[in-house]
C-alpha cells in the first residue's frame, strides 16, 4: 500500500520538480528584465524566502488537522495559477507580490513532501526509498533545465510558463489520486480508507 | 462523487484561468533603456513619452528646445540601426497617436494620425471594400514609421509608399506645422518621406486607397537563372498580375539556386470577393516558429524548412485571396526572444536584368564566409525618383535577407564585415542597400548608394540647425 502511495508521490513531485526547473533559470532572466538593480533582485528573492519562512510554523501547527495531500495540491494548483500571471507581469512591485506567493506555495510543497515521505516510509527501507525519491525528482529537474532552454529558444519564454503551469496542474491531479492515511478533509466520504489513521 | 465534483470545479477554474491568461495581451516592460528590434545597441535614453494629443506632442518639442534636449521619433521600432532613439534623448513614442481623422469613400482617401498601424487601417477600410495601395508585407508597422523609411511591398504596379501619400502635416524643429505635399512645401515632402525622422514629426497623413481586389495565387518553382526573363514576361507584361513575391533558397542543398515565385493575379470572376474578404487573423504559428528555430541552429533543418515552405506555398496554388489579406502576412513566428543572438535584416536592391550575375557573386561571398542566413525573399520595386534618399532609380528586385547573428561585439564585427562585402557586390551590379538596418555600411558605401545623401544632410542642417531631431543613424552618417 505504502509503495503505491510513494509511487504516486514520486510521480507527482517529479512533475512538480520538472515544472519548476523548466521555468526557474528563465524566471531569473525574466525578473532581470523587469527589475533594474541588484538591490531589487535581492529583495525579490529575500521576499520569497521570508514568506516561506513565516508560513512554515503556521503550516506545522495546522498539519495534524489537515489531509496532508492538501499541502501538495495547494502548491501544485497555486503554482499552476500563478504561472499564468507571469506573461502579464510588468512592474517590479508585481514581481515582489509573485515572489511572496511563490514562497508561500513553496512552503506548502516542502512541508507536504517531507511529511508524506515520512508517512509512507519506515524502518530499514526508509533510507533507500528516500534515495529513490530524490533520484527521480532530481532526474526530472535536470532534464527539464535542459529542455527548457530549447523550448524557450524555439518557442517563447511565455510558452514554457504555460507548459510549466499545465504540468503543475497535472501534478495536483496525481496527488489527488494518492490514497491518504489521514482523511480529515474527506472524512465523511465512505469511499476512503479510514483505517490507516495513525 | 464529491471528489469528482471538486476535481471538475478545479479543472474548470484552471481552464478558464488559462484562457484568460492567453487572451489578455502581455505587459510590455518599459524602462529607460531603449533599443529596437535589432537589439544591437541598447542605450539609456532620457525619457520615453507616449502622447495622444497634438498639443502634448508640441509641448514635448518645445520643452526639448528649452532644455536643449535631442528628440528621436519612434513607431514600432522595427528599424534596426538606432533610427528611433539616441542616448539621453527624449524618445517620442508615436503609437498612441493613432486615430482615423477622415475617410472619403468616394475619393478613396483616408486621413490618419501617424501612429496608427496598417492593421488598424485595414480593419477600418475593409468593410468599405477598400484596400491599401502600398505598404510592407506585414501590417504591424505604423504609418509614420513606414513613411519615414519609404517602405515598399508586394505590389508591382504602384511604386513605393511615397506614391500613395497625398499629403501630411509635419511638426518641424521650430514648432511650425506646415502641410506638406507635392504641391505645398514640395522640398520637405521629398526629404521627410524616407527621411528617417530627421525633418520633424509626421503628424497626420492623407493616403490614397484603392478598391479591394480578389486575386488568384499561382506558385511555381524556378531556377534562379530563369527568374529575370520569367518576371518580365510572365509577371510585368501580364496586366492581370498585381502583386508578386519570390523566395530563393538559403538551404545548403539548393543554396541561392532554387526559387519559388508566387504571383497574385486578378481572379477572373468578380463576384466572390465578398466570400474572401474577411480579414484573416494570425493563425497558430507554433510549427513555423519551431521550424525556424531549428533552422537557426542546424543546417539540415534549413533544408527541411525550405522543403516545408516550398510544399506549403505550392499547395496554395490556385487559392483565392483578397488584396487586404495578402497585405497582412504572418509575422508572429518571426518574433524571437533570446539573450545572446537575434534575427536581423538586410535589404538589397538590384536591377532586374542583373539578377543572375548578382546572385552568382553573392553566392561566392557567402560560401566563403560564415553567415547564418535563414531566409531571402525577393520582391519588385518600380522606378521611383522623388525621394532624396531614393533606393530605386530603375526597375529593381528587392532582396530581404533574414540573418541570425550574435549580439556580442565580436559577432557584430564579423557580421559587419560580411555585410560590407555584400554591399560591395550589390554596388558593383548597380544595386543599392536599404537604410533602415544596422549601421554596418561605411560612409563611403552610403554615399555611393545614395548620391544625394550630401544634399539630404545639408538640408537637414538647414531645416533643423540645432539638430533637435537626432538618432544614431544620423550621428553615424551625417557628413
Amino acid at each position: 500500500m505504502n509503495d503505491t502511495r510513494l509511487k504516486g508521490l514520486i510521480i507527482s513531485q517529479s512533475s512538480v520538480f520538472f515544472a519548476s526547473s523548466l521555468i526557474f533559470p528563465y524566471y531569473i532572466l525574466f525578473i532581470k528584465n523587469v527589475g533594474s538593480s541588484f538591490a531589487q533582485f535581492g529583495l525579490s528573492y529575500g521576499l520569497f524566502g521570508l514568506s516561506s519562512a513565516l508560513l512554515h510554523p503556521v503550516i506545522g501547527r495546522f498539519s495534524p488537522l489537515i489531509d496532508h495531500r492538501l499541502f501538495l495540491v495547494v502548491n501544485a494548483w497555486g503554482m499552476a495559477s500563478v504561472l499564468l500571471l507571469f506573461p502579464h507581469v510588468g512592474s517590479i512591485s508585481q514581481v515582489y507580490a509573485i515572489q511572496l506567493l511563490l514562497g508561500m506555495f513553496g512552503a506548502f510543497q516542502k512541508h507536504g513532501e517531507k511529511i508524506m515521505i515520512a508517512e509512507f516510509t519506515d524502518g530499514a527501507e526508509r533510507g533507500m526509498k528516500i534515495g529513490n525519491y530524490h533520484f527521480w525528482t532530481s532526474i526530472f529537474s535536470a532534464v527539464a533545465i535542459m529542455a527548457g532552454g530549447y523550448l524557450a529558444d524555439y518557442f517563447t519564454i511565455h510558452f514554457i510558463f504555460y507548459m510549466s503551469s499545465a504540468l503543475y496542474f497535472g501534478s495536483g491531479l496525481v496527488v489527488m489520486r494518492i490514497n491518504s492515511n489521514k482523511s480529515i478533509l474527506v472524512k465523511k466520504d465512505k469511499g476512503y480508507e479510514m483505517s490507516t489513521e495513525k | 462523487m464529491k471528489k469528482l465534483i471538486v476535481l471538475a470545479i478545479c479543472t474548470a477554474l484552471y481552464t478558464s484561468f488559462v484562457i484568460f491568461s492567453l487572451h489578455k495581451p502581455s505587459s510590455v516592460v518599459s524602462d529607460d533603456h531603449m533599443t529596437d528590434v535589432g537589439k544591437l545597441m541598447p542605450v539609456k535614453v532620457k525619457q520615453v513619452v507616449k502622447e495622444t494629443e497634438l498639443t502634448s506632442i508640441k509641448e514635448v518639442i518645445e520643452e526639448a528646445k528649452r532644455e536643449d534636449l535631442k528628440v528621436s521619433i519612434a513607431g514600432k521600432r522595427h528599424s534596426m540601426g538606432g533610427h528611433t532613439y539616441y542616448h539621453d534623448s527624449v524618445v517620442l513614442d508615436m503609437t498612441g497617436y493613432n486615430k482615423v481623422l477622415d475617410f472619403d469613400k468616394e475619393k478613396k482617401t483616408i486621413t490618419v494620425q501617424s501612429g496608427i498601424t496598417w492593421d488598424d487601417i485595414q480593419q477600418y477600410i475593409n468593410k468599405h471594400g477598400l484596400a491599401i495601395q502600398v505598404m510592407q508585407s506585414q501590417n504591424i508597422f505604423t504609418v509614420g514609421g513606414s513613411i519615414s523609411v519609404n517602405a515598399h511591398g508586394r505590389d508591382i504596379r504602384k511604386g513605393s509608399l511615397i506614391s500613395t501619400v497625398n499629403s501630411f502635416r509635419l511638426l518641424t524643429a521650430d514648432g511650425e506645422i506646415p502641410t506638406v505635399s507635392r504641391k505645398q512645401n514640395e522640398e520637405l515632402f521629398y526629404l521627410a518621406l524616407g527621411g528617417y525622422g530627421l525633418f520633424g514629426v509626421i503628424l497626420d497623413v492623407e493616403l490614397q486607397l484603392m478598391d479591394d481586389e480578389l486575386y488568384e495565387m499561382t506558385t511555381e518553382k524556378l531556377d534562379y537563372t530563369e527568374y529575370s526573363d520569367y518576371f518580365r514576361e510572365k509577371v510585368l507584361d501580364n496586366q492581370q498580375a498585381k502583386m508578386h513575391l519570390a523566395r530563393i533558397s538559403t538551404a545548403p542543398d539548393s543554396f541561392l539556386t532554387e526559387m519559388y515565385v508566387t504571383n497574385y493575379e486578378l481572379a477572373s470572376e468578380e463576384g466572390p470577393l465578398q466570400e474572401h474578404d474577411e480579414l484573416r487573423k494570425e493563425r497558430m504559428t507554433g510549427i513555423s516558429k519551431f521550424a525556424l528555430g531549428m533552422a537557426r541552429n542546424f543546417d539540415w533543418a534549413k533544408d527541411v524548412f525550405w522543403e516545408i515552405q516550398k510544399q506549403y506555398f505550392l499547395k496554395a496554388n490556385g487559392d483565392l485571396i483578397s488584396r487586404n489579406n495578402v497585405m497582412r502576412s504572418e509575422s508572429k513566428f518571426l518574433e524571437y526572444e533570446a539573450e545572446n543572438d537575434n534575427d536581423v535584416l538586410q535589404e538589397y536592391f538590384v536591377p532586374v536584368d542583373k539578377f543572375t550575375d548578382y546572385i552568382d557573386d553573392l553566392r561566392d561571398v557567402l560560401t566563403a564566409e560564415e553567415l547564418n542566413l535563414l531566409n531571402i525573399t525577393v520582391r519588385y520595386v518600380n522606378h521611383e525618383e522623388g525621394p532624396v534618399l531614393s533606393y530605386s532609380d530603375e526597375e529593381m528586385f528587392a532582396l530581404v535577407l533574414l540573418i541570425n547573428q550574435g549580439l556580442s561585439k565580436k559577432e557584430q564585427k564579423k557580421t559587419g564585415e560580411i555585410v560590407r562585402k555584400m554591399i560591395d557586390v550589390t554596388l558593383t551590379h548597380g544595386g543599392r542597400y536599404y537604410l533602415p538596418y544596422m549601421p554596418y555600411p561605411t560612409k563611403e558605401q552610403m554615399k555611393r548608394t545614395y548620391p544625394r545623401s550630401e544634399e539630404f544632410f545639408e538640408k537637414k542642417k538647414q531645416y533643423d540647425p540645432d539638430e533637435r531631431f537626432t538618432n544614431f543613424f544620423y550621428e553615424e552618417y551625417k557628413q
